[in-house]
């Protein structure tokens, strides 16, 4: 089937994309100004411990063989030890990548959604009062500065009303409670992820609205519409199983170029709501000098981002046959 | 009317579609409300940018960076001397408020500078060699397209520790050269075709001078037009940087005040500190946006069209 | 009764200069299983009165005057619900096969389906695709083509497939705009063999609307050449092309040398259509005609007789007694 060379092509180019990442990266942490093993190394590390990392990363060997040794621990998962937690840096940022992975999925589905949706009804009203609330109301929260936004939010929600917790992910009594089951203990994240999520949410799907909004009215002059006229569809349903459809196309392509924008937009939603996701840890090890932390968080992001794209690819091949075929 | 003597002012310009698409695209802006609301509010920042020199000459303790009220060691509201009221050190924030205006379009400006004539300068390199020129171009933009721009100047900070003004101002725009680089190919691609173009090459004009003196003149227009956006994306990854901790710490921008309001712990109890540069980089960012949707509409037919059946 | 009787409909279209008078005073009439043809340059009007009759005008269209009796029925009185339920049950439409008539994101055979389904949703998605199956077949498809996607198809297979579409609720009227434009010869042929058979065997009266002329000869009883909105000659296929009256219909018969033979290139009649948001008052066609006598310019040009049931719209055929 044509879908799969398809996705086996994309695929290609991101495992392309990914390496390139990777050794630049690699040359950037060796060759800035600076002595790479203090980069890597913790300099509070006993010398024999100081000694085995710096044999288990390759830093006594020339640079060739270093990328090398770089390669096979990354595909062996060893990115070094975290300054700061002491711990293995895989070990820390495993932990993370759900949380990312949960906001960050959530947060784009849920602004997709519903700017398709109120971009549809805003095309729909075109040039009435509900059109102009929607296209200005979109604009004015899509410019919205990020940060600023989850701090009014915080200062708002969490602390003026005293709704939702301000930060983190779970409340430990919650946590610690023996009784509380998976139910319990899901709601509670969920408790907590409603500001983070609302702080993407506004920023999001304001983008997506107008671009659907404008794709529909490029939709509705297309001649197919003519033809579902025609054929004496209600208005109701060539909206939506007609020119829906095909206007919704260009909002996944804009998900997929966006969703680097997005990252950001999720680093800095983390980092202030204290979200334990990979993005905060990267910001905080920045900040810390953590630097086996700061490598490794990067790469596991730009994997996030890669395969995110992939994801939006393939959603996109399936709801337009010109490409599934 | 109007638009008949439009038409015969451009004629003889057909050696300049460039020029004269821009002029017409001017016509166009000219009826967007949003476009004039942007720019309205644009002149509003760049007054307050102007106006930044001033309370440094009234008093010395003014100065958005280093000046402080002898008075004043806390965080207060708004005062007569304080018209936003001070900052945890005593530092006047309407001061601070406008030093950030001027920082925002140093920074917008330059960094949109510097990205705009990278990314005319390749897509034009692109699209006029072709081939495996055109091919390792723009697969080389597309992977810096999905790349995190603030992310990426993060782990640059990581590497190379704190970074000045211009460092940040420089990566941002070595990282968001590829959308624009993308618009200019497409359109050298077009003008390649035009006979003016064949003419010089049969006249035996060399490749440097058909790209720079008769395809740049035709794509520069369009690729300034696009500037308004990457202006705002570059505010927008330099306040984030600065707000995060990583700004210059020798300049006052509105992200580094938010920083100070976040990190002292005034948010809750500062208002008067929290709002003002909160709202700026909003509506700065809202300005260009604005001004670049009547750009969008300037620049792309289909929605002119739009606008023209009712 | 005539299956459709159309009286002096006039459809403008709303402009910034003013009212567009896009069709002004047309009348005809088609009996059930007849043919008529309207033929004419770009903005001559004949679209509009497709779209008009299918009650599908732009937003900025407007019928100033007249009637569309349908069965009876006149089409500018109902109701917009009732003239849905009309569209496709009673006259369905044929659409230009270089258009993108077909949603590009949406199998061919649901298209068809969703037809019917509209009109009669106690049919059920199963039935529905079955009876698909006999129209593919009835137009020459091969049914496992079905589940393809638009794209899949090739020009003449997707206007096969709009055919089929057409006849999915057995209407009494088809209106064909440009069905062959941007198909090559021989797939056109064979398209307009197939649209006459079917004419035929359901007994569907058919509109026909093309700048061809020699298409619209091919398959129509009547003719009608449209200029600038106005219907300027009417009569049997015969009458219109052995004895054209109107100077503008021998303008266009003199560029096909013969019907049957090859088609050459439509030879463009020297000068422009007139303005119709101010359209002049006298003959539309008198910038452009050989044929002018200082009176076309002033009088409003009237029918005159030709013979039983061929007409034209013009002031000389009028002084010559014609």
């Amino acid at each position: 089937m044509e879908l799969r060379r398809y996705i086996l092509k994309r695929l290609v180019q991101i495992t392309i994309i990914f390496f390139v990442i990777l050794t630049v990266l690699f040359l950037l942490f060796r060759l800035a100004p600076g002595d790479p093993v203090s980069r890597m190394v913790d300099p509070d590390m006993t010398p024999e411990d100081a000694e085995q990392l710096i044999h288990q990363l390759g830093l006594d060997k020339p640079l060739g063989i270093q990328y090398l040794v770089y390669l096979k621990n990354f595909f062996t998962g060893h990115f070094g030890i975290s300054f700061h937690y002491g711990e293995p840096v895989v070990d820390v940022i495993w932990n993370r990548l759900p949380n990312t992975i949960l906001l960050f999925t959530t947060s784009i589905i849920l602004s997709a959604l519903v700017g398709i949706f109120l971009g549809k009804i805003a095309s729909w009203h075109k040039g009435e009062k509900t059109d102009s609330v929607m296209t200005i109301g979109a604009l004015v929260t899509h410019t919205l500065f990020l940060p600023w936004l989850a701090l009014i939010l915080i200062w708002v929600f969490g602390y003026k009303l005293g709704w939702f917790p301000i930060n983190g992910m779970i409340s430990e009594e919650v946590w610690l409670d023996p009784d509380a089951g998976f139910i319990a203990k899901g709601l509670d994240i969920g408790y907590h992820m409603i500001l983070p999520l609302t702080t993407l949410f506004l920023i999001h799907f304001g983008a997506y609205l107008l671009i659907m909004r404008s794709s529909m009215l490029e939709t509705l002059k297309e001649d197919y519409i003519l033809t579902a006229r025609a054929k004496g569809l209600e208005e109701k349903d060539i909206r939506d199983r007609h020119a829906a459809p095909n206007a919704a196309l260009p909002v996944v392509t804009s998900v997929g170029l966006s969703l680097a924008f997005s990252i950001n937009g999720g680093a800095l939603t983390e980092t202030v709501f204290t979200w334990p996701g990979i993005g905060r840890e990267l910001v905080f090890s920045v900040s810390q000098n953590d630097y086996p932390l700061a490598q490794a968080s990067f790469l596991l992001i730009a994997i996030v981002v890669l395969i995110s794209n992939l994801v939006v690819d393939v959603l996109y091949a399936y709801l337009d046959p010109r490409i599934r075929y | 009317m109007a638009e008949e003597t439009f038409r015969t002012e451009t004629k003889g310009m057909e050696r300049y579609p460039g020029l004269t698409a821009f002029l017409e695209g001017w016509g166009i802006f000219r009826q967007s409300l949003l476009g004039k609301i942007g720019l309205v509010l644009l002149i509003m920042f760049a007054l307050m940018a102007l106006c930044s020199y001033i309370p440094p000459l009234i008093d010395p303790m003014y100065n958005p960076m280093t000046g402080v009220d002898p008075v004043i060691t806390c965080s207060t509201g708004p005062s007569r001397a304080h018209w936003l009221g001070t900052d945890f050190m005593g530092r006047d924030i309407l001061s601070q408020l406008l030093a950030g205006a001027r920082v925002a379009f140093m920074v917008g400006v330059s960094a949109a500078f510097m990205s705009i004539v990278l990314g005319t300068a390749i897509g034009m390199t692109a699209g006029y060699m072709g081939r495996f020129m055109d091919t390792f171009l723009m697969r080389l933009a597309d992977m810096i397209m999905v790349m995190p721009t603030l992310l990426v100047v993060l782990i640059l900070a990581a590497v190379f520790g704190q970074l000045n003004i211009w460092t940040i101002v420089l990566i941002i725009a070595l990282f968001r050269w590829p959308g624009v680089s993308r618009i200019i190919r497409g359109q050298t691609l077009s003008l390649k075709q035009r006979p003016f173009i064949e003419a010089a090459k049969v006249a035996g004009a060399s490749h440097v001078r058909i790209i720079f003196r008769h395809i740049m003149p035709n794509v520069l227009p369009l690729a300034f037009l696009f500037m308004t956006f990457r202006v705002t994306s570059a505010i927008i990854i330099e306040a984030a940087l600065a707000f995060l901790g990583f700004g210059d710490p020798g300049t006052v921008s509105w992200g580094m005040m938010l920083q100070w309001v976040w990190k002292t712990g005034h948010m809750f109890k500062a208002p008067y500190w929290l709002l003002p540069p909160g709202i700026c980089i909003s509506l700065i960012t809202l300005s260009f946006y604005m001004l670049g949707r009547a750009m969008d509409e300037v620049l792309d037919p289909r929605l002119r069209k739009e606008d023209q059946t009712d | 009764m005539a299956l459709l009787e159309v009286e002096d409909l006039c459809i403008d279209y709303k402009t910034k200069n003013g009212y567009l008078k896009a069709v002004d005073g047309v009348s005809f009439s088609l009996e059930r299983g007849a043919s008529l043809g309207f033929v004419g340059e770009s903005g001559c009007g004949k679209t509009t009165i497709g779209m008009g009759l299918m009650g599908m005008l732009p937003p900025n269209g407007v019928v100033r005057r007249g009637r569309i009796l349908f069965e009876g029925e006149d089409l500018l009185r109902v109701s917009a619900e009732e003239m849905r339920r009309v569209r496709w049950r009673k006259i369905a439409m044929i659409f230009q096969a270089a258009m993108n008539a077909l949603n590009p994101v949406q199998r061919v055979g649901e298209q068809v389906a969703e037809a019917m389904l509209v009109h009669n949703p106690s049919l059920g998605k199963e039935k529905a695709l079955k009876a698909v199956e006999e129209l593919f077949e009835l137009v020459g498809l091969q049914t496992d083509r079905i589940r393809d996607y638009p794209h899949q198809y090739s020009g003449g297979m997707k206007q096969r497939a709009i055919i089929a579409m057409s006849l999915a609720c057995r209407p009494s009227l088809i209106i064909a705009d440009e069905p062959t434009t941007a198909l090559d010869v021989i797939v056109q042929d064979q398209i307009l063999a197939e649209i006459r058979a079917l004419q035929k065997e359901f007994n569907i009266g058919i509109i026909f609307i093309s700048h061809d002329i020699s298409i619209v000869a091919d398959m129509c009883h009547d003719i009608g050449i449209m200029y600038a909105g106005q219907l300027v000659e009417y009569g049997p296929r015969e009458d219109v092309f052995d004895s054209p009256a109107h100077p503008y219909t021998r303008a266009l018969l003199s560029s096909f040398p013969t019907l049957t033979g090859k088609r050459t290139d439509l030879v463009p009649i020297a000068g422009e259509t007139p303005d119709l948001v101010h359209p002049p008052e006298g003959c539309r066609f008198y910038d452009r005609c050989q044929e002018q006598i200082p009176a076309c310019r002033e009088k409003v040009s009237r029918w005159v007789a030709i013979s039983p049931g061929h007409k034209a719209l013009c002031c000389r055929c009028e002084m010559d007694g014609r």
